[in-house]
């Protein structure tokens, strides 16, 4: 009873503040959205789909799903058929909210009508769901692995408390109800344990302390909610309205970024999922604990924890809440305090001016120009199919601005952003051509070059080879796509390139593929990371690569390609080098 | 004054025992990497940012070793943070984060 | 009955350890993977510092070890450890008995290819030391023209001292092979302007620093402080490589119609492999380790394995003729006390 109150005073606080922190301009369209039709029942349906049915986990594994989803969907049904038998029996009781979690106590109703019987059926049946679910939430702790998940986090005290009463809950509720079974009514389930517990214990005041230990375990429960990973529950019924109406992270702590936080169930898939747990040293820096600390307010560890990772997004894309474990850490990064702030204003903009007049501009990129493979194949290949096509950067430039902005430094990007749009703008080209996935997301997000087509290399070359501009001769060799993160998970190009790459020869894929594919451990992302520290991450990319015996790996970001080039026994190509070596 | 027929003018000879350094120690702390520097120059050739400000990586150690904040310090403002300098360096110095840390510890005049 | 004794490896060290095994009175057996002896020595063209030809050299030492059996295209297939000897079974079928194994299966040749920006195999005009050496031998390359190159330029260190190219090592003899190769280059093209871009140049040998003295003086090969960090193609098709002057603070920028890559030596993936039938460790560096890097420099720490040469670490081709002799002295003590 306590719990309850106290529960629901904390999460309509919680409400407010969160509600609060967000922008001017993101409140009004988070209302705007709640009041919107198709918004709403999208709103609907994501906290149906998503908080009762765990449709994601189901699709992960189907014990992990049915173990969520029974405990959700049956506790839910619990409570809503609870509701159901206080409106129809004792009608005047409805008011009081606690009635109906007590209701087999306070009333004593026979199953004489159909009606009872029929609900008292309904209660022990989703009563049994819930303990199939809590059944089997016991037995992943011993074994996580039937469960599809090989590490599992690590739980905080308080979680332990939360989940242990969460655990005691309903086989209290199911022992209480035994006890008053035959006064208050029951089904299959609650009737068959009174007569169990008739047998030896005919005595009715033991059902007293039942309906005790029932009540207090429900109460521990709410009452630690909040400060345990529970308080995912209630969160994430707020957090999807507010990932509807197109909100994003503004501020590290605030506002949508804390209904992220707090919405971290604390599962533990992005253990899993992290490019860098093949190291134990890193199990502790995924996104779960990334989240506990942030709750905690540990800034030495959320420093390192966000400065750290490698920001390939796999987190963001299995989480099965949608916490950006990787839009969570840049925004972390943004509140650095630096002292000295580089600054581009007296860069000047004649030595870059390019002329491409309705040409393809292409911008290579800081990376590509250490790999000129990648160069040098995408301009035979403009060559080839007759494109006429201009260099924006043959002497160097000004680089996209990606990498700053994966350090935080917003400013400093947004400036870099500025010029390079300038010298784009004033190139007058139609189209600009990149080979590189980490300036394609950056340009393709935010760049605002009114009418100038952003292009990346692989979907580029999906258009010449449909359009019949490049004639690709077939071979039988075996080619693995690698999805670079940037341009899979980053911008949701998963086709393009293997269109492309199923016209010149046999396309197998890889173990985790497009949006489960593994970061090649080379990634820009990472501020702290190593280099002696990333070579265990691409080993174990390439064995994920390799289980389909390829002949070549091919991916379509130069950092992948070097980095993989350094370890791989396969000869590792551009998608640019193959495809060049391949047309007439 | 009495005229000497010369004048003394300031050296331009680094001079070691007068040097600052406490700053730089404190950086050695937070970046031990920076003592693996074999000052090859790699870094300086591939940075798209040296041929406006004369970004350096090499030059920024060498110049912050020497105490000579201030020059380090102007070279870092056209730095872009792109990470070629990361890529190339064969000593495996984690250049980039090495830069924020300096725009960390360091201040602009 | 003369004493088996298995040398790995038909090159210098290898043969001139045969050689020195015959003299003592034992039968040598060297079994060579390739199909030619004097392993990389063969296919080099004139060795520093006296520009000795490096045929006249594997000549006389296969002259020296022509009494040993020589299994040429030959493997080993596997290894059985007896009581107190090994029995080896060759990829032909056959199998040795013998107490004493000799490692002298040398170095391979970094991939330059891996060092992707460096462009070798992606533009036409970069070609490796080894290439090179083949040209001077051949006089086969289409890469390089036929009036000779009007700028060309030596990159030294190609995966060496680089962790990125996961061989931290000082290769040891690329230096003077560049000086020695860009002398030859400027003998050949008198009015080609060379460059070496060099971290530090190590002349440790004797008569090396002889040697660079005279690439200064008398040859004007110019000499550049600072690693080449990127390659280019300009837009008349030549390369353009840039990197840092160090010594003027300057970043430079070179159009050149050649660009030699000094690929350094790394251990030879094979050695790894056969040392592994054997459970030899392998040392920090990538090569294989010996039982004391300073004292016992040809001994394993295994009972009868012995080393020669450069499975060990990078070596000049004196040091590994001296290691060869030495290891076979040291075999030779060994088999006296086994008595």
């Amino acid at each position: 009873m306590i719990g309850m109150i106290f529960i629901l005073s904390y999460c309509l606080i919680g409400l407010v503040r969160i509600i609060l922190q967000l922008p001017k301009e993101d409140r009004k369209r988070f209302f705007m959205s709640l009041v919107n039709p198709k918004t709403m029942a999208k709103n609907i349906r994501d906290i149906f789909c998503d908080c009762l049915f765990h449709v994601k986990l189901w699709k992960r594994n189907k014990l992990l799903g049915y173990m969520h989803s029974s405990i959700a969907f049956g506790w839910f049904m619990l409570i809503v058929i609870g509701h159901i038998e206080v409106l129809l029996y004792t009608p005047h009781r409805a008011k009081l909210f606690y009635f109906p979690i007590f209701f087999r106590y306070f009333v004593a109703e026979t199953e004489s009508t159909m009606r009872g019987a029929f609900f008292f059926f309904l209660m022990d049946f989703f009563l049994l769901m819930v303990l199939s679910g809590i059944f089997l939430a016991m037995f992943k702790r011993l074994q996580s692995r039937l469960f599809g998940m090989r590490r599992t986090t690590n739980p905080s005290f308080l979680d332990l408390v939360g989940l242990y009463s969460l655990w005691a809950i309903f086989p209290l509720r199911l022992l209480a109800e035994g006890f008053t079974a035959d006064i208050s009514g029951g089904s299959f389930l609650t009737k068959s344990l009174n007569y169990v517990l008739n047998s030896f214990l005919s005595d009715h005041t033991n059902m007293l302390p039942a309906w005790w230990a029932y009540s207090c375990a429900l109460g521990v429960f709410f009452i630690v909610l909040p400060f345990t990973r529970y308080m995912h529950i209630p969160t994430e019924i707020l957090l999807i309205p507010l990932r509807n109406a197109g909100i994003k992270i503004r501020n590290a702590r605030k506002g949508f970024a804390k209904a992220e936080v707090y919405s971290c169930p604390s599962c533990g898939l992005c253990i899993d999922a992290c490019p860098m747990g093949v190291m134990k040293t890193h199990i502790k820096d995924t996104t779960v604990y990334l989240n506990r600390q942030i709750r905690r307010n540990n800034e030495r560890r959320i420093e390192e924890i966000s400065d750290k990772c490698l920001l390939c997004g796999k987190c963001s894309a299995i989480c099965p809440v949608g916490v950006e474990g990787d839009k969570l850490r840049i925004a972390q990064r943004s509140l650095r305090k630096y002292s000295v702030n580089p600054d581009y204003a007296d860069i000047s903009s004649d030595a870059l001016s390019v002329h491409a007049e309705g040409k393809v501009l292409y911008y290579a990129g800081c990376m590509t120009a250490l790999t000129p493979v990648i160069r040098k194949s995408m301009e035979s290949i403009l060559k080839k199919a007759g494109i006429a096509y201009e260099l924006m950067d043959r002497d160097g430039g000004i680089c996209c601005g990606r990498p700053m902005m994966m350090a935080g430094r917003f400013d400093q990007a947004r400036e870099m952003i500025e010029r390079n749009t300038r010298i784009i703008k004033d190139s007058g080209a139609t189209t600009l051509l990149l080979t590189c996935p980490i300036c394609y997301r950056i340009f393709k997000e935010k760049y605002h070059l009114d009418g100038i087509e952003i292009i990346h290399h692989t979907e580029y070359i999906d258009r010449l080879v449909r359009s019949g501009s490049l004639k690709i001769s077939r071979d039988d060799r075996k080619y693995v796509y690698h999805d670079p993160c940037e341009l899979g998970r980053g911008c949701g190009i998963y086709e393009q390139p293997r269109e492309v790459l199923s016209c010149a020869g046999e396309l197998v894929e890889a173990a985790k593929n497009r949006k489960e594919s593994i970061c090649c451990g080379g990634s820009l992302g990472s501020l702290t990371l190593g280099f002696d520290k990333r070579k265990a991450m691409t080993e174990n990319a390439l064995a994920n690569l390799t289980v389909a015996a390829p002949d070549v790996i091919v991916t379509a970001c130069p950092l992948c390609r070097s980095t993989f080039n350094r370890y791989a026994d396969l000869p590792v190509e551009d998608i640019a080098e193959t495809i060049d070596k391949k047309c007439v | 004054m009495m005229d000497f027929g010369f004048k003394i003018s300031p050296s331009s000879a680094i001079n070691l025992d007068n040097a600052d350094l406490s700053l730089y120690d404190e950086l050695c702390k937070a970046e031990p990497d920076i003592c693996k520097c074999m000052a090859c120059g790699s870094c300086s050739a591939a940075c798209p940012a040296n041929r406006f400000s004369g970004m350096s990586v090499r030059k920024l150690i060498i110049d912050l070793q020497r105490g000579k904040k201030k020059e380090a310090v102007k070279m870092l403002s056209d730095c872009m943070l792109c990470g070629k300098c990361t890529m190339v360096c064969p000593r495996g110095i984690n250049t980039r984060h090495l830069i924020l840390s300096i725009c960390k510890l360091y201040k602009e005049d | 009955m003369k004493e088996n004794i298995l040398i790995i490896g038909g090159g210098i060290a290898g043969l001139e350890a045969a050689a020195q095994l015959l003299k003592l009175g034992y039968n040598p057996i060297i079994v060579e993977k390739s199909d030619h002896l004097g392993g990389h020595v063969a296919e080099w063209n004139r060795l520093f510092p006296d520009m000795t030809p490096a045929e006249d050299v594997v000549s006389r030492l296969i002259a020296g070890a022509g009494e040993a059996n020589i299994f040429l295209n030959t493997g080993i297939s596997f290894v059985n450890r007896l009581k107190d000897s090994y029995n080896i079974m060759l990829s032909n079928g056959i199998s040795v008995i013998t107490r004493i194994l000799l490692f002298a299966t040398g170095f391979t040749l970094f991939d330059a290819a891996k060092k992707e920006e460096y462009g070798y195999g992606v533009y036409n005009q970069v070609m490796t030391n080894m290439d090179l050496e083949r040209w001077f031998n051949t006089g086969n390359d289409e890469r390089i023209p036929e009036e000779g190159p009007k700028t060309m330029g030596f990159v030294h260190c190609v995966g060496s001292r680089d962790e990125k190219a996961r061989n931290p090592q000082c290769s040891k003899v690329c230096c003077i092979t560049a000086v020695k190769q860009a002398i030859e280059m400027k003998q050949k093209f008198p009015d080609a302007m060379i460059y070496c871009f060099y971290m530090d140049l190590r002349m440790f040998g004797k008569k090396y620093e002889d040697f660079y003295i005279s690439a200064q003086r008398d040859y004007g090969i110019r000499f550049i402080r600072g690693r080449v960090s990127e390659v280019s193609e300009n837009i008349e098709g030549r390369l353009v490589v840039k990197a840092e002057d160090t010594l003027s603070g300057k970043p430079v920028k070179v159009t050149m119609d050649l660009l030699v890559l000094m690929a350094g030596i790394v251990c030879n993936p094979d050695t790894c492999r056969t040392a592994g039938l054997v459970s030899l460790p392998v040392d920090s560096d990538g090569f294989l380790k010996s039982r004391d890097n300073i004292a016992d420099i040809t001994e394993s720490p295994k009972e009868g394995i012995f080393y020669a040469g450069t499975c060990t670490g990078p070596k000049t081709v004196p040091e590994t003729l001296a290691e060869a002799r030495s290891a076979a002295l040291a075999i030779h003590n060994y088999i006296q006390g086994l008595k």
